[in-house]
């Protein structure tokens, strides 16, 4: 008996010990949020950034694929690394497209040819002059071979029909029908040497060093698929705005927070509750991203006609408090959606639009006597069962009984791909871009397996939304057009074909003494994105 | 019955503390919803309040007691455990009754499947599946009864082939006595308490592989398991720089561990009563 | 003589069986997931995606050979596979034996490691325990090593990551090597990998060294007690040279008898590890294939894992033969 008493003693102590080592983490975050000294300890500071000194910035990584047109992969920003070797006509920065290789630009009076100057002595990295051949050659194999982020299609189809070079810095694009969108995406299409590629029959295999010569700022000098890691360096004969930062370095972190205090990495995205720990320290400055991903629910009103009806989804909107979901789900750190689909941070607001707020009594008296109950969809990540947990828990408050189906998120885009679902949470960027988004989310036909084309919207039909969206397609007169959109989001609020429900903002911390360029794409949530942040600016 | 209570006393005192924990856990699943006056699916009050009196265990992030899903996670948790444990060592036992009774081609199919499943590496094979039949708590147990029914089958095929060549199964059979009273009269009571084994340690077992399966994104996200409250925590975004994991992360790691835990000292003390009554035949070499 | 040699080929053919049965559920399975490898409507918080359209996904579907029907696949599947060819992976866009060759570099090492300090540590305990049979020292290390075992591995692992590296800072937060550093020798190398890996093999060693425990004190303690070590004691032989001489021999065949068919429980605790530390091997990349359906690398690294265990059990079959007298 004695014995085994000793035995409960050393099973207590053994119990104490994991109790302990764990307090001492509790004891390691205590001084942390309370004490600025744990922090200045933890983080070895330049004292001042020499000028003569090579700016090396290192980034939270992980494998996105071999930095080529065609084998980054689909997922996650592999594109953006591309883009920092591959040149493209034009560019963005805060505010809008600007000039890049292409100095200046011409469009015809009926909108139909693109005429473009180009800058001279553009260099590939191979040391080979840029001609207008290579520019043509771009897109013609493009459309023969589409790369993964294809911006020389429309809905499916090519719109370039005739690229003529005109003299040795001018080409001329002559697209089919008159299009607004056409020069934002003639601007987004990579430029790749005709010499290497001409030979190149099967570009989603083509690996080596000369798949990633490129005519942009950074050289690609490392890459390891295993661990995920990138090193781009700046190419000394860039033609344009001097590389800034000499070395961008993509490094595997665990966490991106404990990576960023152990100073393996420069920028962090944090969460609200992280805020109050560089907050108010000179040493870090936390940026607001624009909120341009986010979330939003989609009704199959082919499956579930009582969604044809305008009532019940309004009620539905009404019954969802999105203000909640913001406040718990993302601890403030996101925006509700505008019913309108573009959202606050987007530079076509329409703030007129109708508004939902959470209204319990609005949404019964639309609902009526009906009964509805449905079948919720999502993918299987935290937030987003937190998000369906919160609209069943408000959407019972009104009446409507939600059943939570949680699926991984193959699965879902799939059950989505084929209607195979009543109502489905799905999350994705690109909220920003240019108001035709609007047309693609709402008034496009898509085609999924054998069954003939329908509108995206799986079950409704909307004839003002369509003709709307096709006649901002061809309003080249920027006011006009931005009146169209102003209207047309009013109409999309008023009909909630499907429910924008928040969009994300989130932090990013950095130390402005190591590097303090970063800046936002006018249309893009990531600073570390764009390329202009790693350039000198004017 | 006071058999079993006779077995207890002789316990050591660190498993009969392991029969109390579980006894308090099985407490905790069945009374849940009277253990706790707020609910475990609502929000009862503000998001991520530390522990205080209203809330002894504070609150998530969504506002929603730690207590009343403790409660219920217990229940969910245990759920998970015992069925999975019983379907496997009652279908592995029916297996290796077969295999051992039978004997011939049907051990010899029997048995290359229980290699076949042996072989074939489990954590990935569950991602596979998990992914496949989609994540509920029913696949979740069907998955995990597919990897454990191996281990009792054999235990009980080599223990029935020990007794099959004994006198009396002989004469027994002889008087014409038919598979399912063999069952019943000689086998299952031969073979129940290595059985019993089994079950516990593969509760143990399954509790661990669900909260695994959560942690990789497998599980039922809409279950509320232990493994999957740790799971919501760990996600939370740099939960570890804020207070909220001193009772969002610790109360349930704490609940798997000790239950765990318990679970297995439960079955070490079976275990070892049987190695020194049954003698031999239960270890290899 | 030629009865073994039968013996040995039914053992082999019944392996055979077993691995055609692995790899065809292996194509079917991944196969038969809703959800295909092109579809991306949707992305993680935060991140970005493509949509591709239908035509692109047709395309690539034409491109990887997935728009024929399931048996012709399975017919390639199959051909390829004897001709050595393992096929071309679709969400990491390379030859799956390249991927799976430079990631199971990463994680066999850590699991043969594990395998080693694990069983070697859980030997010495074992035998050490059950000699001192009921003393203080006896218990505590059985309660300690069941207490360890119990945990699981990811539990362990995300305790070690936030005490000694986020910390103390004694080693790195992830990763399987410095990166961008030039390593002046070999010497240096060795020691930066070593220093990455030193906390994912501490996990698993932790979790793993309580099944050797308990498997060798079980059998040295149901040797110690039978006659010829009685015999031998009584003949006053010294107390270490009983212990390792006649109770080793003994003991021994089991343990090595788990060594090799542990590989399979160990290579799924590494996942869960390698998934914590970030750590390059084929862990990782297991779940991340699954979820995005790259059927060829699911495929892959099954065959490859499968394979493994497999011939880790023919090893021990045979070992366990050679070592035990009593079988043959």
């Amino acid at each position: 008996m004695i014995l085994k008493n000793k035995v409960f003693k050393k099973g207590s102590i053994v119990l104490l010990i994991l109790l302990m080592l764990t307090s001492m983490v509790v004891g390691c975050s205590k001084t942390a949020t309370n004490e600025d000294a744990t922090v200045a300890d933890t983080l070895e500071l330049k004292e001042t950034t020499d000028a003569e000194e090579p700016v090396i910035i290192r980034l939270t990584g992980g494998d996105y694929g071999y930095p080529t047109p065609f084998q980054h992969y689909p997922r996650g920003p592999g594109g953006y690394k591309m883009q920092l070797v591959f040149d493209s006509l034009l560019e963005r920065d805060e505010n809008g497209l600007i000039p890049w290789m292409a100095k200046e630009w011409e469009i015809s009076e009926d909108g139909l040819e693109y005429t473009f100057t180009i800058h001279e002595d553009i260099q590939w990295q191979d040391g080979k002059p840029l001609t207008m051949e290579d520019i043509q050659f771009s897109f013609e194999y493009f459309e023969k071979h589409p790369p993964v982020w294809n911006p020389v299609t429309m809905d499916g189809k090519a719109f370039v029909e005739k690229i003529e070079i005109i003299d040795k810095d001018k080409i001329r694009f002559t697209i089919s029908e008159k299009n607004v969108t056409i020069l934002e995406k003639i601007g987004d299409v990579r430029m790749i040497p005709k010499h290497i590629w001409e030979a190149i029959e099967d570009p989603d295999a083509f690996q080596g060093e000369e798949a990633v010569i490129g005519c942009g700022p950074y050289l690609l000098t490392n890459y390891n698929k295993e661990h995920g890691t990138y090193e781009f360096t700046a190419f000394e004969n860039y033609w344009g705005s001097k590389p800034v930062v000499e070395k961008i370095q993509f490094v595997p972190a665990s966490d991106e927070v404990l990576a960023f205090e152990n100073n393996e990495v420069d920028l962090a995205s944090i969460g609200s509750d992280l805020l109050a720990r560089y907050q108010g320290d000179s040493r870090f400055k936390i940026i607001q991203n624009p909120g341009f991903w986010g979330y939003r629910l989609l009704f199959n009103m082919e499956k579930k006609s009582i969604f044809k009806e305008k009532e019940v989804r309004q009620a539905i909107a009404y019954g969802i408090d999105q203000e909640e979901l913001v406040e718990k789900v993302e601890r403030g750190a996101a925006i509700v959606a505008s019913a309108g689909y573009l959202p606050k941070d987007h530079i076509w607001y329409n703030d007129g639009v109708k508004k939902y707020p959470f209204d319990v009594e609005a949404a019964k008296e639309r609902i009526g006597d009906r009964k509805i109950t449905f079948q919720l969809l999502t993918g299987n990540s935290n937030t987003e069962v937190r998000i369906a947990e919160l609209i069943k828990i408000s959407l019972k408050e009104v009446g409507i009984d939600v059943d939570i189906k949680s699926v991984d998120t193959k699965t879902r885009d799939h059950a989505i791909n084929t209607k195979d679902y009543e109502v489905a949470l799905t999350g994705h960027g690109g909220w920003g871009s240019d108001a035709d988004i609007l047309r693609e989310r709402y008034a496009t036909t898509v085609q999924a397996g054998s069954s003939p084309s329908s509108n995206i919207i799986p079950g409704y039909e909307n004839e003002e939304i369509k003709a709307l969206a096709q006649q901002q397609l061809g309003e080249t007169n920027v006011e006009k057009r931005k009146k169209i959109i102003f209207q047309l989001q009013e109409i999309i609020a008023e009909e909630v074909s499907f429910l924008p429900l928040y969009n994300t903002t989130g932090y990013t911390v950095y130390q402005p003494s190591k590097y303090d360029d970063w800046m936002y794409m006018y249309d893009h949530h990531t600073v570390s994105h764009s390329k202009l942040s790693y350039l000198q600016r004017k | 019955m006071k058999k079993i209570i006779q077995r207890i006393l002789e316990f050591s005192l660190v498993g009969k503390i392991a029969l109390i924990v579980i006894g308090f856990f099985i407490v905790l699943a069945i009374f849940s919803s009277q253990l706790s006056h707020y609910p475990y699916d609502l929000p009862s009050g503000a998001a991520l309040q530390p522990p205080s009196r209203e809330h002894w265990m504070g609150t998530d992030d969504l506002g929603i007691d730690i207590w009343a899903q403790l409660c219920y996670g217990a229940r969910v948790s245990i759920m998970v455990g015992f069925t999975t444990a019983f379907l496997s060592v009652a279908g592995g036992g029916l297996v290796g009754v077969c295999a051992g009774y039978y004997g011939g081609k049907i051990d010899g199919w029997m048995m290359r499947l229980t290699d076949l499943m042996m072989i074939i590496p489990q954590l990935p094979m569950m991602i596979v599946l998990g992914a496949f039949f989609g994540p509920s708590l029913k696949n979740i147990i069907f998955v995990l009864t597919l990897f454990s029914w191996t281990a009792p089958a054999r235990i009980v095929r080599s223990k029935v082939l020990s007794i099959k060549e004994e006198k009396y199964i002989l004469v027994a059979k002889s008087y014409g006595a038919g598979f399912f009273y063999m069952i019943q009269k000689h086998f299952l009571p031969q073979t129940f308490s290595l059985m019993m084994v089994s079950f516990i340690q593969l509760i143990s077992r399954a509790i661990v592989a669900e909260a695994g399966l959560s942690f990789l994104g497998l599980g039922d996200p809409t279950s509320k398991s232990w493994g999957l409250m740790l799971n919501h925590g760990m996600a939370f975004r740099g939960i570890y720089f804020t207070d909220f994991w001193k009772w969002w992360i610790l109360f349930p790691l704490v609940c798997i561990l000790t239950m765990v835990l318990a679970v297995s000292f439960v079955g070490k003390e079976i275990e070892r009563k049987e190695v020194s009554s049954y003698g031999k035949t239960t270890t290899k070499g | 003589m030629f009865f073994m040699i039968q013996e040995r080929f039914i053992k082999i053919r019944s392996y055979i069986i077993t691995f055609l049965c692995i790899i065809t559920l292996n194509f079917f399975i991944p196969r038969l997931m809703p959800g295909d490898p092109f579809t991306f409507l949707s992305a993680e918080e935060g991140q970005i995606h493509t949509t591709f359209s239908y035509e692109d996904i047709q395309r690539y579907k034409s491109y990887y050979g997935l728009e024929q029907s399931l048996g012709r696949q399975y017919i390639n599947y199959i051909n390829n596979l004897f001709r050595g060819n393992l096929g071309y992976s679709i969400a990491y866009k390379e030859e799956v034996v390249t991927i799976i060759k430079n990631r199971m570099v990463w994680t066999l090492s850590l699991v043969v490691a594990a395998i080693f300090f694990s069983s070697l540590i859980g030997v010495i305990l074992g035998s050490l325990s059950a000699y001192k049979r009921n003393t203080f020292l006896d218990k505590i290390l059985y309660f300690d090593l069941i207490v360890l075992s119990e945990i699981p591995a990811f539990l362990i692992a995300l305790l070690l990551l936030f005490f000694f590296s986020a910390h103390l800072k004694l080693f790195p937060l992830s990763g399987g090597i410095s990166h961008f550093t030039a390593f002046t020798s070999f010497g240096e190398k060795a020691y930066d990998v070593l220093h990455h890996g030193t906390l994912p093999l501490l996990a698993l060693i932790l979790t793993r060294t309580g099944t050797f425990y308990l498997l060798t004190r079980n059998s040295m303690i149901h040797i110690l007690e039978k006659d010829y070590m009685r015999t031998a004691r009584g003949k006053g032989l010294k107390k270490g040279r009983i212990l390792f001489l006649h109770g080793l021999k003994n003991a021994i065949p089991p343990v090595v008898t788990r060594i090799f068919l542990s590989l399979g429980s160990i290579l799924g605790g590494a996942v869960l590890v390698e998934n914590v530390f970030r750590y390059p091997g084929v862990g990782s990349l297991m779940r991340e294939a699954v979820f995005l359906r790259d059927y060829p690398l699911i495929q892959g690294i099954f065959l490859i894992m499968t394979l493994l265990v497999i011939v880790m059990n023919y090893i021990a079959e045979i070992l366990y033969k050679k070592m035990d007298p009593r079988v043959s």
